[in-house]
């Protein structure tokens, strides 16, 4: 070994330690369960029933991290955030990670945080009468437009129409609330918001199917968990286990055939079950990471449909949430 | 026709039996879905779907031109693409267990109001259907049909609106009569048809 390569070496080391100090897995197991920070309620995403049971797309995701840790999907500790303290909750280590429906930007990510993957690809739509019978945002000139004042919506809105040379009138209302009742009403032909909440929306208006959300998204919201940024191997179970899943529905592995599976002679599925290679060790984890995760909880497909897709009360149509190869822009690495 | 009565009874002497034996999964209810019913007429009112199974835009990305028709089995939606990113999606019934397949093919023929004429197989399996239904309401082949290239499939309409959604069929694929009828009017004879397989393990 020449000196230059013992530096290189010990440099490794160094930066191997430092990068690992925070030892997040590791609190998680002595604790015994894993504290995952949700929102206070919002249909299809996390929301607690009466009997005081969590669902959702975000806490999915929480119960595919405990049943890739402990194999026990009740080993979560949900804890509500508002969007406000939401950060500084992750940041002061009261959660070990935040899934609510958080949008991934630069100038959160300056500030101690990190997104590990994107579990939702939300972003700004329109919902308009069936009996409009338009099928574009682009048919929308002269049309008026209700949305919610002083947010992003109302300037993303303002840049659409500008950059597409439209005319259009804006009505805008103070909350959310009195902005659907003003379309409901009737008094303009158009709503605009974030496209997951339109199809909330829609579900109260009578009957939802008089009502249609237009394909178009005009703004981009990736919604996805978020860890620390002070440990890798965290971020790395994390980001994995929302690839699992996604790569699960690429295979055609789901909950009900994971232990035929097992079986299988096909490499791609043999790696990710655990047969061949041992790359759940090596994140951490067991052998076995990805099949707990889909024997308790199921691949992507699986958790979309059944809280946010045609299993639900939403009906949001895959979209861009799809498979890459499916129509949308789910994309996992491969596991190998 | 008695040989006919006992193995409709005993199939509903097996659904009965089976019934509270196990949750009902998706595939358990199709598989349990309603026969044909040549004759029967739907209302209107029965023929408005859930919002989910609507006709309605989607964001779509493909590869396919614009004017290809993509059938996803595993998903019940057909989409008309329209390019740009988008394509216009429609819920469908399609073929049970055992009678899903993949494929391309083109569109080779289409009729209005077509007559029924269950082929050869389907009648040794289904001994009680019609030889022949000539077209109209209370035809299971609805409104419309679109001969995919020289197989035994078509897109067609149906008379029970209920069974979109589902795997009922013997491989066709079904749509709502007016879901059928905007799309007969939307693709010409030659239209490329993409029928996608579920991945298999």
């Amino acid at each position: 070994m020449t000196l230059k390569h013992f530096f290189a070496a010990f440099a490794l080391v160094a930066f191997a330690t430092t990068s690992v100090s925070a030892q997040t897995l590791k609190v998680v197991k002595e604790h015994g369960d894993l504290a995952c920070g949700v929102s206070e309620g919002l249909p299809g995403f996390s929301e607690k029933d009466d009997k005081g049971q969590w669902s959702g797309l975000d806490v999915d995701l929480c119960r595919a991290l405990a049943a890739a840790i402990f194999n026990d999907v009740t080993k979560v500790r949900y804890v509500p955030l508002s969007a406000e303290n939401r950060f500084e909750a992750l940041r002061s280590k009261a959660i070990d990670v935040l899934i609510r429906n958080s949008t991934w930007t630069l100038g959160r990510e300056t500030e101690g945080v990190i997104w590990a993957a994107v579990n939702y690809y939300d972003g700004q739509g329109f919902m308009v009468r069936r009996a409009l019978n338009i099928d574009s945002a682009l048919e929308l000139a002269d049309k008026s437009v209700c949305t919610k004042s002083g947010t992003t919506t109302e300037l993303n809105l303002a840049d659409y129409f500008r950059n597409n040379h439209l005319t259009y009138k804006v009505m805008t209302f103070a909350t959310g609330d009195e902005t659907s009742t003003a379309y409901e009403s009737g008094r303009c032909d158009s709503l605009t918001s974030d496209v997951s909440q339109l199809y909330a929306q829609r579900t109260k208006l009578a009957p939802p199917r008089d009502h249609i959300i237009l394909p178009d998204i005009i703004s981009k919201e990736p919604l996805g968990p978020v860890v620390r940024q002070d440990d890798f191997q965290w971020l790395n179970i994390v980001k994995w286990t929302q690839f699992a899943m996604v790569n699960a529905e690429e295979l055609g592995i789901n909950r009900n055939n994971v232990d035929e599976a097992m079986k299988s002679q096909k490499p791609d599925v043999q790696r990710l079950l655990g047969i061949e290679g041992n790359f759940g060790e090596q994140l951490g984890l067991t052998k076995d990471w990805a099949a707990r995760i889909l024997r308790l909880v199921g691949n992507y497909g699986e958790t979309y449909e059944r809280n946010v897709g045609t299993g639900s009360k939403l009906g949001i149509p895959r979209g861009l949430n799809q498979l890459w190869n499916r129509g949308g822009i789910q994309y996992a690495p491969p596991i190998r | 026709m008695k040989k006919t009565w006992i193995w409709m009874l005993s199939v509903l002497l097996v659904t009965i039996a089976e019934t509270p034996m196990h949750a009902q999964t998706n595939q358990e209810m199709d598989m349990m879905a309603l026969a044909d019913q040549p004759g029967y007429v739907p209302n209107a009112s029965e023929e408005q779907l859930d919002a989910i199974y609507q006709r309605q835009p989607v964001f779509y990305r493909t590869t396919e031109s614009p004017g290809t028709i993509v059938v996803s089995t595993s998903e019940r939606f057909m989409y008309l693409v329209e390019g740009n990113s988008r394509a216009i999606r429609y819920g469908i019934g399609v073929g049970r267990d055992g009678f899903q397949w993949a494929g391309i093919h083109r569109i080779t023929r289409k009729a209005e109001w077509p007559d029924w004429t269950p082929p050869p197989e389907m009648i040794e399996r289904q001994p009680y259907l019609p030889r022949f239904m000539a077209g109209g309401p209370g035809n299971p082949l609805g409104a419309r049909a679109l001969y995919i290239g020289t197989t035994v499939y078509r897109i067609h309409g149906t008379n029970q609106p209920q069974t979109i959604g589902h795997a009922v069929s013997s491989g066709c694929f079904r749509l709502v009569n007016p879901d059928v009828i905007d799309l007969y009017g939307r693709v010409p004879i030659g239209t490329k048809v993409v029928v996608q397989h579920a991945p298999t393990l």
